[in-house]
């Protein structure tokens, strides 16, 4: 405790080293205990720490107090413990006085803020007279209520004799009080007043008149009970910070010996329990049934926290790390020989600088895994990696999430579009050489082709049967040939060479009506030729065209007219009421263009001078029009004003057919550049549409005439091509254009596939002519 | 017959076997059996023919497990449909059928495009009464030449009709038709119907005299249909006309003269003709169809009414007294070939149509107009044209079609249509395919049928299958048991 003590100066020093050695007297330990709420533990305190010296040495328990020590006057840095130290410094002052021989000077040195004043005495000395001390708020000074009797232990009869009873402590009489006379007493006596006891009051001479409490505090020390009514005077105490001291866990102590002893009472009880096991009276382990049960119900403990938990889209501002590209061959421990690097490449990777290297390994074989070494370049590669991540921006790309299906404009399924020819049904053999041309005649029975042969031949459409042929020309291919395409006659128009015939087909099923009606229509001609009505051909000028009879041995097969114009003829088409046709001969330079009227055996050339190569020439179905296609560019002429109307661009290179939608208003254009180009004649003069579906040019284009939404063209692939094509009755809305079906049949000989090709009057049913020599019939 | 049943190495099925033909009824106690689990049709059908079971001797049978004919062994099939071994099959066994074996065929100068026969079960043996006499089945050719021929079963050519120079059809018969065996009525493509007289001197030679032209068609006859027993000729031309007529010379009323082939004089080839047969016209001809009309029948049960079909779509019942149309069913596709099979109890026939889109549907004629196809036969590759119903039962029927195939058809095996064919109504598919014989068709598959286009069928009881085509032969398949029962 000594040494404690001690310490306590020195530390108290250390803190306060403006204080005086004057300080350090034994007084001080008692100021410190009122001011420093702690101190009133150390002594408990102290007395553990003995009886733990005792136990486990006194050189632990010092250390201990030092500890403690340092941790209790570790705290002054506190507010309330400051306030105590100021508080201690006047109360310092306090002592100074009372302490003889101290240095009042000293005291003055303190500033103008003294708490006393000097006055003189009686005796004409100094004398101080202190300031009333004002308690602070939480002062437990409460006794300092009244004047205070200050003469001490003596007898208050010694004063019997004064008029007053003693002194105050600033040495001021206190004077008796006065006392009632006799009468009053008596009564007093006899009324005995609340809490009276007869006895005086030392300090202030009034009778001393005690409180019911404190009359019964009387009796109670009087009968040797608690002073106050308490039950339990010593509760256990509730302790606001523990008082159990922690071991320090980090003890250098030496483990104590009797750790490695065994235990005794230990083996004791092990040994019972032994038994106990070996006897079978416990268990050592459950039943497993029972184990599982409660690692069951233990289980069932367990409750998923997050089970309830919605997921949540990652933070928008997380950009997860780039992947690092998967392990190829190479990294293999054993990778095939391909991939080890060869003699040369490893040297060359040896020499290389590191910066320079493509790959920062080598292949290496290992034939086992547990021979593969450690990598040594781990710590380097992953710092790269992590500062890659840290040092390289990341940028978050908004890439444009859409669906390329969905930009793709909405066209109704094939199926749905159905009925559109999609197989061959009918092969119709027997041309030798190709076919160049086929017609379906109006009522949808007989199919007329016409091919390199110079044959025309007539077959029965469904059977395939051929039921007429007639050979035109020896030399001639026959390039053309369409049915005349009103049903009350059978007139087919054939082109071979220059020659243009026109021929009754009559096979067995033709009635003699329609044979003979046909005929007619042919033959009319000749007798308004011979009636003179005919415009007479301008001297000098060879006529535009010669119309004859080709001959008893034609006009037998039933080849009625033969038209000779000047050049080779490619195109024929037939106004729509049958009296007029148009031929076409390209390389017919002025007179390409040819319109022969049936009924007065008249050929006129409608144009004198035509820009460009003429390739083909269609009537409007619907209006007088009159369209020409050159290489580049379709005319539309109307042929009662005699102007031109319209000039279509195609944009194609070179035109090889077109089409006119039997509503008159749209347009299909084939072109040897391996275009199809549908035109909108209202909207614009050039293509709405452009399909490029083929490998090779198209050769003709031929619109459904049946009302079916339907259109096809055929191509030098050797292919046809099935569209729907619908247009809208409303001006407005543009017509639907989806392709439904590609042909595929027709062989190609030397580079030419089908070329030509012709719809059925009713059916989506389409006849092709094939460079192969036959014709096919698709439904 | 050894006891199939027992079979110690392999798993054995439970199966229960039910029939319903009456005469092959098992007791109620022999239905039930164990049998091996890999035992197939053969196995099962020694098991029933065995003594302990039905004790029949050696009648095949086919078994139907679930509506199908059990094609694989009993342990494939239940793998096959995800069923355990334990499983108890039903079995229904039905006389085992046998395929149309290809048996003749007689070789032409030119395309067959029509078939006939006459033979004892055979309508135009039925209409000829008495007369006919057991062993004279005979085969009729009609040719794309314009030749009617007549074979005996053993492929001799008894007659020719003779050429169009003498009487004959100046162009392709495209339909020919016994009425008695007597008579027999042909038309083509030169728009004329012809009777004919045969006469046998005796089985080896016989003799076709025409003897009666009918004009009135303007366009091709495709189809032709007759009654032997009224003489009536109903036929389809491409000129949509349906022409109803009569064989008698003195019931027929006059030919238009426009039509007949001396009627105008222009400058083509006359045909001169040594033989001149009477020429008349029809006793109706009716221009119902806006195409071609590509077939036309008589009601089996009623003889005053008639189906026409024609690629206009429409399939039309006509009264043929008053020569008018009753009802019109509308398709979806140009109809090319009719037939109508007969259903039991005197009720309404059922229309098979064959269409353009390579189907065969069924139409129910007294069904309202707006209702579609009762069922589908899908199959063919190219376009059904000829049609011909079974002798034997009222579910069955042939098809012939340009694809050059002839389809056995059994309206009893059903499924319902995929939605690729429409998702609507229920589909058929053939039985049995026939093949063309030869050597044309041997080689390969050639594109839409081409060189061996069927044009005509006919199925009769005794001689079989007969089809005539592109090929230029008339092909004889067997046709007993080929469809059950």
């Amino acid at each position: 405790m000594g040494s404690k003590i001690t310490d306590k100066k020195r530390k108290s020093r250390d803190s306060d080293s403006e204080s005086d050695d004057e300080l350090a007297n034994g007084l001080f330990d008692g100021i410190l205990s009122q001011s420093e709420d702690e101190e009133d533990y150390l002594p408990s305190d102290d007395d553990d720490g003995v009886e733990d010296s005792e136990d486990e040495g006194t050189g632990a328990s010092d250390d201990d107090d030092d500890d403690d020590d340092i941790l209790s006057d570790d705290i002054p840095s506190d507010v309330d413990s400051e306030e105590a130290i100021n508080r201690l410094v006047k109360q310092q002052g306090e002592l100074e006085i009372t302490e003889p021989g101290v240095d009042p000077k000293r005291e003055e040195d303190d500033g103008a803020d003294r708490n006393y004043r000097i006055e003189k005495d009686a005796n004409g000395g100094e004398r101080y007279v202190y300031d009333e001390i004002d308690p602070v708020y939480d002062s437990d000074d409460s006794d300092a209520k009244g004047p205070v009797n200050t003469i001490g232990d003596i007898p208050l009869s010694f004063y019997d004799s004064y008029p007053h009873i003693g002194y105050d402590i600033n040495g001021k009489k206190i004077m008796r009080p006065a006392t009632g006379d006799a009468l009053q007493s008596l009564l007093d006596s006899i009324e005995v007043p609340k809490g009276w006891t007869g006895l005086t009051d030392v300090d202030t001479g009034n009778p001393l008149n005690l409180t019911q409490d404190e009359l019964e505090l009387v009796r109670r020390v009087q009968m040797g009970l608690l002073p106050t009514d308490v039950q339990d005077p010593y509760p256990d105490t509730v302790e606001y910070f523990t008082s159990i001291e922690e071991k320090m866990p980090l003890s250098s102590a030496p483990e104590p010996k009797r750790r490695f002893l065994p235990s005794k009472n230990e083996a004791k009880q092990i040994m019972k329990l032994v038994r106990a096991i070996r006897e079978g009276r416990i268990l050592p382990y459950k039943p497993p049934e029972e184990r599982e049960r409660e690692e069951e119900e233990q289980e069932e403990v367990h409750f998923d926290l997050w089970q309830n938990e919605e997921p949540q889209a990652p933070n928008p501002m997380h950009i997860p790390a780039p992947k690092l590209a998967p392990p190829g061959y190479d990294l293999s421990y054993n990778p095939p020989e391909e991939y080890l690097p060869s003699k040369e490449e490893r040297e060359e990777w040896e020499n290389a600088d590191p910066e320079d290297r493509e790959k920062e390994y080598l292949p290496q074989k290992h034939n086992a895994l547990r021979k593969v070494p450690a990598w040594g370049n781990l710590v380097k590669e992953r710092f790269e990696r992590c500062m890659d991540l840290y040092l390289a921006p990341r940028i978050r790309k908004n890439r444009l999430n859409i669906d390329p299906n969905s930009l793709l404009p909405k066209l109704p399924s094939p199926s749905e579009l159905k009925p559109f020819p999609t197989v061959a049904q009918t092969i119709f053999r027997g041309h030798e050489g190709r076919v160049r041309s086929v017609s379906v005649d109006p009522t949808g029975v007989a199919l007329a082709t016409g091919g390199d042969d110079g044959t025309v031949r007539v077959w029965e459409l469904l059977t395939g049967r051929q039921v007429w042929s007639v050979k035109l020309n020896s030399e001639e291919p026959v390039n053309a040939v369409r049915w005349r395409p009103t049903k009350d006659a059978f007139v087919l128009a054939a082109a071979a060479g220059e020659d243009i015939f026109l021929m009754v087909p009559t096979h067995a099923s033709v009635t003699p009506a329609l044979d003979q009606a046909s005929r007619d229509i042919l033959a009319t001609g000749f007798g308004y030729a011979t009636n003179g009505q005919q415009p007479a051909a301008p001297v000098g000028k060879e006529p535009a065209a010669k119309w004859a009879r080709p001959g008893t041995k034609l006009e037998d097969e039933g080849v009625l007219i033969r038209i000779t114009v000047r050049s080779t003829v490619k195109v024929i088409n037939w106004h729509r009421r049958g009296d007029h046709f148009a031929t076409v001969s390209p390389t017919g330079q002025r007179s390409s263009v040819a319109i022969h009227t049936l009924s007065k055996h008249l050929t006129q050339i409608p144009f004198r001078k035509l820009s460009g190569l003429a390739q083909t020439a269609a009537f409007h179905p619907l209006r007088p029009l009159f369209f020409v296609a050159t290489q580049r560019t379709i005319r539309c002429y109307d042929l009662q004003k005699l102007e031109l109307v319209k000039v279509v661009q195609p944009g194609a290179k070179w035109i090889s057919s077109f089409d006119i939608h039997p509503g008159g208003d749209n347009l299909i254009v084939g072109s040897y550049d391996k275009r199809l180009l549908w035109h909108d004649l209202d909207l614009s003069n050039r293509p709405y549409k452009t399909m490029r579906f083929h490998g090779q040019a198209i050769r003709q284009v031929r619109y459904h005439r049946g009302g079916l939404p339907l259109f096809a063209d055929a191509s030098d692939d050797g292919s046809l091509q099935i569209f729907h094509g619908k247009v809208p009755n409303d001006q407005l809305e543009n017509p639907t254009i989806v392709p439904v079906k590609m042909l595929k049949g027709h062989k190609v000989v030397s580079k030419l596939g089908v070329l030509d090709i012709d719809w059925h009057p009713r059916e989506p049913w389409c006849v092709s002519a094939g460079a192969d020599g036959t014709a096919r019939l698709w439904m | 017959m050894d006891e199939p049943m027992v079979d110690a190495s392999g798993a054995q099925v439970k199966v229960t076997f039910t029939t319903t033909e009456a005469d092959l009824q098992l007791p109620e106690s022999k239905r039930q059996l164990l049998v091996p689990a890999d035992i197939r049709r053969y196995g099962l059908s020694r098991v029933l023919n065995s003594e302990s079971m039905l004790d029949t001797g050696s009648i095949p049978f086919d078994f139907l497990v679930n509506g199908s004919f059990l094609r694989t062994s009993l342990e494939d099939y239940l793998t096959n449909n995800g069923l355990s071994l334990e499983s108890n099959l039903t079995l229904q066994y039905v006389r085992s059928l046998i395929p149309p074996v290809y048996e003749a065929s007689f070789e032409h100068d030119d395309w067959v495009s029509a078939v006939d026969v006459l033979s004892a079960s055979s309508p135009s043996g039925r209409w000829s009464g008495d007369s006919f006499q057991r062993g004279q089945d005979r085969i009729l050719s009609a040719s794309f030449d314009g030749l009617l021929r007549i074979w005996n079963a053993s492929g001799q050519v008894i007659a020719t009709s003779p050429s169009g120079s003498h009487g004959g059809h100046t162009a392709s018969i495209k339909a020919a038709k016994f009425l008695t065996n007597t008579q027999l009525a042909s038309a083509g493509m030169d728009r004329t119907v012809r009777v004919w007289k045969y006469t046998e001197s005796d089985h080896f030679s016989g003799d076709l005299k025409p003897t009666l032209e009918l004009y009135g068609h303007t366009g091709s006859i495709d189809s032709l249909e007759v009654d032997g027993a009224s003489k009536r000729i109903l036929t389809a031309s491409a000129d949509g006309a349906i022409g109803f007529w009569s064989t008698s010379k003195a019931s027929a009323p006059e030919a238009d003269s426009s039509l007949l082939p001396n009627a105008h004089t222009s400058k083509r080839r006359k045909v001169t003709t040594s033989v001149t047969a009477a020429q008349r016209g029809p006793l109706s001809l009716m221009p119902i169809h806006s195409a071609p009309a590509s077939a036309a029948v008589f009601d089996p049960r009623d003889r005053t009414v008639a189906y026409s079909a024609s690629q206009d779509h429409t399939l039309r019942t006509i009264d043929l007294t008053t020569s008018t149309v009753v009802t019109t069913h509308s398709t979806t596709h140009p109809l090319l070939s009719l037939c109508a099979l007969p259903r039991g109890n005197n009720s309404s026939p059922l229309l098979a149509a064959g269409t353009a889109a390579r189907h065969i549907t069924l139409v129910d004629p007294r069904a309202s107009a707006a209702t579609t196809s009762v069922m589908t036969l899908r199959g063919h590759a190219n376009k059904p044209v000829a049609l011909c119903a079974s002798p034997r039962n009222e579910y069955a029927l042939v098809s012939a079609a340009h694809d050059g195939t002839c389809r056995v058809w059994d309206l009893r095996s059903v499924r319902p249509a995929t939605q690729e064919e429409g998702g609507l109504g229920s589909v058929s598919e053939a039985v049995y395919v026939i093949e063309r014989e030869g050597k044309g068709a041997k080689k390969s598959v050639a594109v839409a049928g081409e060189g061996c286009k069927v044009f005509g069928v006919v199925w009769d009881a005794e001689l079989g299958i007969v089809s005539g085509g592109e090929d230029k032969r008339v092909q004889i398949n067997a046709g007993r048991d080929v469809v059950a029962e």
